[in-house]
């Protein structure tokens, strides 16, 4: 059984970041994931990371603007550590070798983003996440006797003992099918986001929101679920992600009279204002009639430079030319909102604990909260990075007082029979997992989508709830040993599931308007009744709903213009 | 939506057979991608159909296959072009199947996953692929020019897809051969100004008998590589700061060689391979040898070649085995030949396009699309309001 | 056309040299020889000084302009050195204002406008033609069994080779040789490196790749290779010896110059086209042509 003092489970840039951080403190660490770490989905964070560096910049106004973004449901708290820290991180991961854009002066250089009221956005190209993370994997390479890696290994179960705390995991090596339990005085979990219960979706297939799922499971309350991102500009038709930094570097929004319609809605920032507005636009402009026959409007990049797009938007020309067959510097490409980003995720304090002794989240599957109901363009890197590191600091000292772990067997046994029970399945003795997945994303992009309403939003439950009884029953083909992926497939739709009804319920029971909650039943923001979190919790196999305050520091909530 | 086939080479290890074809039959738009099919034959068919594979857009760098039997990611590739690619090149002229393999150069461990970790992972960190700065770091950032950090984002560009090194032909005939993948890494840092240790890596790399002068040069990972690396290319100028920038005399004979070519232009014009045989191996001038280790048995290797050269006439006589002999160009040619040397060296100027950009991206944006004075944008601030 | 035969065609392999003008003279194609072009470098003076790789090459493109005649190569790697440089020339006004003021001394000028610079192969297929080579055939291959070699200098990269507007440029020998009445023998070498650019540097390593390939093709049934590089030919025949130590067996296949297999079709006699000069015997190939009718 390989046992570590600090065992942190997804290797994106918050499993990084928390790994060497915990290294750093000098404990053992092991990080576990399922895809190799470079391939994790940190990858496709393109336009940038906040920082107030600049000196006629602050971290208060950064704040602020992260505050404002989030319709006031962030934790101030929270934003604040998370905005303060910003500067020192991003020199650090300049100081490793990530290779950020410069001025003339060769001086780190900003570009424009949504919601922000500097230009504070560092970045490389639109490679920013991939750069970063590539880089943290070098320092991984470099102190691999400190951290120990487990690629391609995949978790199906947090380990926990008799008294309710984590100690470890379950995971299927994916090379050979063997199942191994891990030890560990804490547990990190960097799983990331659940965009794949949406589609289409700019996430990745691995985004199956495998930590929510595994920390709700073991006893982590939930927070903040029904605030999903729709990201204004994906493309048509597969969902990739176009960078907001085409914005911040001067694109236009277009409906099909050719009209630059965000003027009607955000007449100052214009197509910076913050995703939910912007996406609530086009929605609107797609909905009344002005939109594409395609359902899409057009984001014109044209009207930047092209030396400037094929310097600062590579990754975009290529996706544009590869994916969509258009040249984005000579003619406009479609776009339309489309699933990003979970703003909720496992509820953690400002150290990365969620609620069951010796379990972190931090990053996407985190909600701490720093980014309330909607968040901004180019936090996102941040958080994983701040909170990351703070999770990796934090659970190193629990670590440090403690003996070794012992996990039960029993959750290994468990876990064994229940992929033997799965791969036992007849061919035919109910659906395929695939159909299963295509229809919960169906409907989630139905129906819990950019604007929501009580029907559509029970019947999607009414769904969720179905599928997850025919998903007792779906087989698999393989039934193999060496990366068998329809194994692991078949246990992502069960958490997939999982994400998807604690989403349902709490957009059903958030009955206002906020952030990326759009209720078209309950149009207005009710700072009265609702400026507060909704916790979930699973109690007998259901989802208990409490609720928890939003810490205010210095920033009343008022009304949101942009 | 349109059918295509796609021949897809499997491997089950448990089943003890070797490697069989399969073909599926895939029903899709045809502006999707190989990965789409891919995934659409394991949704429906076959679920037991193996590939790595997470974002679908070219980042991740999972989906590294052969298709067709070019090296690339399987998301990248649109249906139809790999559709047009295979009745192309189809040997009978007829439309054929779209063929799917696993990536070259690495072990199969299961249909199309391949076993990275022993010959690309191993192979980058054989490369100490992070940076290594003089001293402790400043208070703020580095400050390095800014094309500098444009130039190494090339190389930071690298997914680590593989692609480049299941198409690598060098690394086909030397398994050993460090590849084009880590090279472009090593470039990364050796290019990288805030890096401290570019000598020794360049020392390093160019006296490994599997480092920089073991590329043969042949390009295919620069068409292999999906996100525009061009290894070759860094390959190329890692070769040219170990000679060029620190005179790196290696074990390979890499920088005796470019330096006699170098020379033998500039003295001749055209090529003398009689000159450049000795100079490259043992240079000095003519009954001056100072041989290097290693110079007299690659003499002596050449030695048969040669003899069997005259023998046939192929080398044309007696002459050409004389280094030297070999005529410059005619009536004053050669001393703009060497003008022109005189002038580059001094200047020494590379021009870098991923930098630099192509010419016609200098052109302005179309003129109708120049942005909207802010003017004339009325502020409607009621309107703004998120939510309503 | 402005004529550049490349170094190796009037060093090593002057075989090509003597074949190409023959050919040539029988096509009808005039060739203004370029005697004081100098080498394109082959990659490795770029390896030193690309500045100076670029000037160098712009100089010989300058005096094929001075001819006033479009230039053709008959080397693969002239080819693709040169395009390499070329890419760079006319991508950039400012760079290519500053190697044309190197040039000015001797009163050239390189202007990309309506340059082109095509190996023998392209030629043939794109602005010759092969109808109307066909109909200049009088011996034909007869079966022949030839496996291609295209060199990677003409294949790869493609962005820089002219494959957007001939995407067909990797399959021209295969015609040419069906043209010219032979049979393609498909074998897993055609596409790859012959080995020779590391020949001095990693000679184990470039000797497996040659004697792989000749091996792969004799497997396939080939009774010789073609190959439009003189550089190629180097490893794939005058190498071939050493190259059957390295890889344990034994070899023995005729490597033709492209014009060499062209010229046989033409009625040329092998002794004519040079081939006695090579190492690896042609016999095989001379006994299986028909006698040119009288």
């Amino acid at each position: 059984m390989p046992n570590h003092d600090v065992l942190v489970i997804g290797a994106g840039l918050a499993g990084q970041r928390a790994a060497l951080a915990a290294a750093e403190a000098g404990v053992s660490v092991g990080i576990i994931s399922k895809v190799h770490p470079v391939r994790s989905h940190s990858n496709a964070a393109q336009g940038g990371i906040n920082a107030a560096l600049n000196e006629d910049d602050s971290w208060e106004s950064h704040a602020f603007d992260t505050i404002k973004g989030s319709d006031y449901l962030a934790d101030q708290h929270a934003v604040e550590i998370m905005t303060r820290a910003a500067p020192e991180e991003l020199l650090h991961l300049e100081h490793l070798g990530v290779t950020f854009h410069r001025n003339e002066k060769g001086e780190l250089g900003t570009r424009a983003f949504g919601g922000a009221s500097a230009a504070r956005t560092y970045y490389v190209a639109d490679i920013t996440g991939q750069a970063i993370m590539h880089v943290l994997y070098e320092q991984l390479m470099k102190h691999s006797e400190d951290v120990e890696r487990y690629e391609e290994y995949f978790t199906s179960e947090l380990a926990l003992d008799d008294d309710g705390q984590c100690v470890g995991a379950v995971c299927r090596n994916i090379k050979d099918g063997s199942m191994e339990l891990f030890g560990a005085k804490a547990v990190i979990l960097a799983t990331g986001g659940n965009g794949q219960v949406w589609k289409p979706t700019t996430n990745a297939l691995i985004c199956t929101g495998d930590g929510i799922a595994m920390a709700y499971r073991a006893g982590a309350k939930l927070m903040d679920m029904e605030m999903v991102q729709y990201h204004p500009t994906t493309l048509a038709g597969k969902g990739f992600l176009i960078t907001e930094g085409a914005r911040g570097e001067g694109a236009h929004l277009l409906n099909a009279k050719g009209e630059r319609f965000m003027e009607r809605y955000a007449p100052n920032k214009m197509e910076l204002a913050s995703r939910d507005v912007v996406s609530r636009a086009e929605q609107t402009e797609i909905n009344e009639g002005r939109g594409f026959p395609d359902g899409t409007v057009a984001l014109d990049i044209t009207v930047v430079p092209r030396k400037r797009i094929h310097e600062a938007l590579r990754e975009i020309v290529l996706v544009g030319k590869d994916f969509a067959g258009v040249d984005i510097t000579r003619e406009p490409i479609h776009i339309k909102p489309g699933n990003h980003y979970t703003m909720g995720g496992v509820k953690t304090d400002v150290e990365g604990r969620t609620e069951v002794p010796g379990l972190y989240a931090a990053g996407e599957v985190a909600c701490v909260s720093v980014h309330g109901g909607n968040r901004l363009g180019a936090n996102s890197l941040l958080d994983t990075l701040i909170f990351g590191r703070r999770s990796g600091v934090d659970a190193a000292e629990r670590a440090k007082g403690r003996g070794p772990a012992r996990p039960s067997k029993r959750t290994l046994d468990a876990e064994e029979a229940k992929i033997a029970d799965l791969i036992g399945r007849e061919k035919g003795s109910g659906r395929r997992v695939s159909e299963i997945k295509l229809e919960l994303g169906q409907t989630m992009d139905g129906k819990v989508a950019v604007f929501r309403e009580a029907e559509g939003l029970n019947e999607a439950l009414e769904t969720v709830k179905r599928l997850q009884e025919e998903a007792k029953t779906c087989y698999v083909d393989d039934h193999g040993t060496v990366f068998n992926q329809d194994v692991l497939g078949a246990i992502e739709l069960d958490f997939m599931l999982d994400n998807a009804e604690a989403t349902c319920v709490a957009a059903i029971h958030r009955t206002e308007s906020r952030g990326a909650q759009f209720r078209t039943d309950f149009p207005e923001r009710n700072d009265e009744e609702w400026l507060k979190h909704i916790d979930l919790l699973l109690k007998d196999g259901a989802s208990e709903i409490s609720y928890s305050n939003v810490t205010l520091t210095q920033w009343e909530p008022q009304e949101r213009t942009y | 939506m349109s059918e295509f086939k796609l021949k897809v080479r499997r491997f089950k290890p448990e089943e003890g057979d070797g490697p069989y074809w399969e073909s599926f039959k895939v029903d899709l738009e045809p502006t999707l991608s190989v990965l789409d099919g891919l995934l659409q034959a394991k949704d429906r068919e076959d679920g037991s159909l193996s590939v790595r594979c997470s974002c679908r857009a070219a980042i991740c760098g999972s989906c590294g296959v052969k298709i067709n039997g070019q090296s690339t990611l399987a998301c990248k590739t649109m249906l139809e072009d790999a559709q047009h690619e295979a009745d192309r090149t189809s040997a009978n002229g007829k439309p054929a199947e779209i063929v799917v393999e696993p990536m070259g150069n690495m072990p199969v461990l299961k249909d199309l996953v391949t076993d990275m970790e022993s010959t690309h992972w191993a192979k980058i960190r054989r490369v100490t692929p992070w940076l290594i700065p003089d001293g402790p770091p400043p208070e703020g950032e580095y400050i390095v020019p800014p094309e500098s950090m444009i130039d190494v984002t090339q190389s930071m560009a690298c997914i680590q897809c593989g692609a480049c090194v299941s198409s690598c032909l060098s690394m086909e005939a030397d398994p050993d051969f460090i590849g084009p993948a880590a090279l472009a890494k090593a470039y990364r840092f050796a290019g990288d100004p805030r890096d401290g240790q570019a000598e020794e890596r360049l020392h390093d790399l160019a006296n490994d008998p599997h480092g920089i002068y073991d590329c043969t040069h042949c390009f295919s990972c620069i068409d292999a590589c999906p996100k525009g690396v061009a290894p070759m290319d860094q390959i190329m100028r890692l070769r040219r700061m170990a000679g060029d920038e620190f005179k790196i005399d290696d074990h390979n004979n890499g920088y005796r060689h470019e330096t006699a070519f170098t020379k033998i232009i500039e003295k001749k014009g055209t090529l003398d391979e009689s000159l450049l045989l000795q100079e490259s191996l043992a240079p000095g001038v003519k009954g001056k040898l100072i041989p290097r280790p290693g110079a007299i048995k690659g003499l002596l290797e050449s030695i048969p070649t040669a003899i069997r050269g005259l023998r046939t006439g192929k080398m044309r006589s007696l002459p050409k085995l004389i280094p030297g002999v070999h005529p410059k160009l005619p009536d004053g040619a050669q001393d703009q030949v060497k003008k022109i040397y005189a002038h580059s060296e001094e200047h020494h100027y590379e021009l870098n396009l991923y930098i630099r950009g192509e010419e016609a991206d200098d052109e302005a944006p179309v003129p109708e699309a120049e942005a909207i004075p802010e003017a004339a944008i009325v502020p409607e601030p009621d309107e703004s309001e998120a939510g309503q | 056309m402005s004529y550049w035969p490349g170094c190796v065609s009037r060093g090593f392999t002057t075989e090509l040299h003597g074949s190409m003008a023959l050919v040539a003279e029988r096509l009808g194609i005039e060739l203004v020889e370029l005697d004081r072009a100098n080498c394109c470098g082959a990659g490795v003076i770029a390896e030193h000084n690309q500045e100076l790789a670029d000037t160098l090459n712009a100089r010989t493109f300058a005096l094929a302009q001075q001819e006033g005649l479009p230039m053709m190569n008959i080397c693969s790697t002239c080819q693709g050195a040169q395009s390499e440089c070329q890419q760079r020339l006319d991508a950039d006004s400012a760079y290519r204002a500053h190697v044309n003021e190197t040039l000015a001394d001797e009163g050239l000028t390189y202007d990309p406008e309506g340059f082109s610079n095509k190996n023998f192969l392209w030629v043939l297929v794109e602005d010759y033609g092969l109808d109307r080579l066909e109909k200049l055939i009088t011996r034909p291959l007869n079966g022949l069994r030839v496996g291609p070699f295209y060199g990677c200098y003409i294949l790869r990269p493609k962005h820089r080779l002219g494959y957007g507007e001939h995407p067909d440029r990797d399959l021209y020998l295969d015609r040419l040789i069906k043209t010219l009445g032979g049979e393609v023998v498909e074998y897993d070498g055609a596409r790859k490196c012959c080995g020779f650019p590391v020949i001095t540097m990693a000679r184990e390593v470039s000797l497996r790749q040659s004697g792989t390939h000749v091996g792969d093709a004799l497997d396939a049934g080939a009774d010789c290779l073609v190959t439009p590089c003189p550089l190629c030919h180097l490893n794939l025949d005058m190498q071939q010896p050493e190259a059957a130590k390295v890889v344990g067996r034994e070899l023995g296949l005729a490597v033709l110059h492209l014009p060499q297999l062209v010229g046989l079709a033409l009625g040329f006699e092998p002794k004519q086209l040079g081939m006695k000069r090579h190492i690896a015997s042609t016999k095989w190939v001379e006994q299986r042509l028909q006698p040119v009718p009288a």
